[in-house]
């Protein structure tokens, strides 16, 4: 088999769907763990408004129950990461790769203002019809080759069609759009920031890891 | 050789591209939704098309992501709008709010529900439950709904682990997923009945 | 010029959607394109019906409580696969043996080849999807309570 991360160093068997570490995919799944961690234990920032022409300024409050849910959406998001960084199958993958995009529409959608929530939906419908290249994806693969196991496909005799990568991407675009909203500064901004900093990093880890299953198939 | 897979892929991106035309035009939020959901059916037949069991257990998730995200999202639509009033009113039909009948009839889809069990038992049960709940415009509590949900949740990951880690348990674990996948379906159909409901 | 007229439309996200709509509108036209695709005939869990069978689109085999033969990718990794598959609860047991519609309702019935594939080969899907479910029904309950507050 074509190695592109390095040789798997172990397997963990969940009957049909093996999950393996290779030195590509245990470094992605360490990031991810790191920053779920960071998550877990920081506190959100409060946005601080300078009134002009004086020396008064004043933090807005973030709510206990919005910084829970934010948090609790971060913390899902980042094991969503981890799934998706290891698993090695490519259903299994389509399938943690949604997880992320849900969890990135609750971190956005859960911030108060009418413009965020209009952010919020625009993204969560990108990511609601990204699914539909991913699912597409994984069944041309599994029709086509008779296999969705990633170790399997990785063997030289199989060839995956050139369409089902292409899909494959196209869904990971899809789901992996939350930094496009987050980047836009009112959304950095909003009340409770360091949790939007999870949609970055989770776009960011699947780009990745797309990027290895697309050679590897 | 155009084999009866690449027809039924050939019609299936055919729909999906129409779809995709039509969500390019569309400038309505609440439209661009409905479209969404129409575009998912194309990915559930590709799905479909691969014809084995394994199809019939694939459609099942890509299902439940679908119908997941699409009340997450409908919920953020209200919210974004600013839609406050409820339209909708539950049942408010007075023979309803009065007589046994909603009981009866809900009862009897409950226990049928249970009978049947896993995914569709849960849908029948969930369904009873919505009817009685909307027959006697209920309102309110619905945090044991969401505890019932959870652990329905940790039932079934438990099940999971019986499988992997112990599988000459087996039958334990059977019976456990099935348990967890009927109380979840009850409760989620049950949650879904209460939220269109009148505000407390 | 034209990198500031795309970034403008990227950055207002109302353009967002109808943008990845048209690449998935490329997609399709290249999908259709590239079509006739082979069909792998050695597929994993392949369908077949048992004539006369009362358990007709389901029928894998077996009495229950004996090991029905699936076509699973790893079978090392799953020792007993097979056991779902061929259990029936008594009150399906009972219908198949009194009737021949007994097929179609199977799948209501915990036992069953779609049982064994969700619960047992493929459950780390089945884990991961009601994990989705769950973290969307609460975005949906947050954001209906916090409407209410």
């Amino acid at each position: 088999m074509n190695e592109i991360g390095g040789a798997p160093l172990f397997f963990l068997e969940f009957g049909d769907i093996v999950i393996y570490f290779t030195p590509f995919t245990i470094t992605l799944f360490l990031l991810a763990l790191v920053f779920t961690v960071f998550v877990l234990v920081s506190r959100p920032e409060r946005q601080i408004d300078i009134a002009f022409g004086g020396d008064a300024y004043y933090a807005k409050e973030i709510s206990l129950s919005e910084l829970r849910f934010r948090r609790f959406m971060s913390i899902a998001c980042g094991l969503a990461c981890m799934g998706a960084m290891v698993t090695g199958d490519v259903f299994d993958f389509t399938l943690f790769v949604s997880l992320v995009g849900i969890c990135n529409v609750g971190i956005v959608a859960a911030v108060k203002s009418r413009h965020v929530q209009n952010a919020a939906y625009q993204y969560g419908l990108v990511a609601l019809a990204g699914t539909v290249p991913l699912f597409a994806a994984a069944a041309m693969v599994a029709a086509t080759t008779g296999t969705l196991s990633m170790l399997e496909l990785a063997k030289d005799t199989i060839q995956v069609p050139l369409a089902a990568r292409a899909l494959l991407v196209l869904g990971v675009m899809g789901e992996g759009m939350a930094p496009f909203y987050a980047a836009k500064a009112e959304m950095f901004r909003a009340p409770g920031a360091p949790y939007v900093i999870m949609c970055s990093l989770s776009s960011l880890l699947i780009f990745l890891r797309v990027a290895e299953v697309i050679l590897l198939l | 050789m155009w084999n009866e897979y690449s027809i039924g892929l050939a019609v299936a991106f055919l729909c999906a591209l129409i779809g995709s035309l039509a969500l390019t035009r569309e400038r309505d939020d609440l439209h661009k939704l409905l479209l969404i959901d129409l575009v998912e059916t194309a990915s559930l037949a590709v799905i479909a098309l691969i014809g084995t069991d394994l199809a019939e257990a694939l459609i099942l998730p890509g299902l439940v992501v679908g119908i997941a995200e699409l009340l997450a999202l409908s919920q953020i639509y209200l919210t974004k709008e600013g839609y406050q009033s409820y339209p909708v009113k539950g049942l408010n039909i007075e023979v309803m709010m009065r007589s046994p009948a909603p009981v009866i009839i809900s009862t009897f889809l409950v226990v049928y529900g249970i009978i049947l069990s896993g995914f569709t038992g849960g849908g029948i049960a969930g369904l009873g439950v919505v009817f009685f709940l909307m027959s006697r415009s209920f309102c309110g509590n619905f945090h044991i709904l969401e505890m019932a949900s959870g652990i329905s949740w940790a039932l079934w990951v438990a099940a999971f682990f019986v499988f992997m880690f112990l599988p000459e348990w087996w039958y334990l674990a059977l019976m456990g997923a099935a348990l967890g996948i009927l109380l979840k379906v009850i409760t989620k159909m049950s949650l879904v009945g209460a939220m269109w409901g009148e505000p407390e | 010029m034209i990198i500031q007229k795309i970034s403008r439309a990227l950055s207002n996200f109302d353009n967002i959607l109808p943008i990845f709509a048209a690449a998935c509108a490329v997609m399709s036209i290249i999908t259709l394109l590239s079509l006739p695709l082979a069909y792998h005939e050695d597929q994993l869990y392949p369908k077949q019906i048992v004539p006369g069978s009362p358990l007709n689109p389901y029928d894998r085999g077996g009495p229950p409580f004996t090991q029905a033969v699936i076509h699973s990718q790893y079978p090392a990794n799953s020792p007993t696969a097979g056991y779902v598959t061929s259990y029936l609860t008594p009150l399906s047991l009972f219908i198949s043996q009194h009737t021949s519609y007994m097929g179609t309702t199977i799948v209501a019935h915990p036992g069953g080849i779609l049982d064994e594939i969700l619960y047992n080969t493929r459950g780390l899907d089945t884990v991961v999807e009601p994990t989705i479910l769950f973290i969307a029904f609460a975005i949906a309950a947050y954001i209906f309570r916090k409407r209410e507050a």
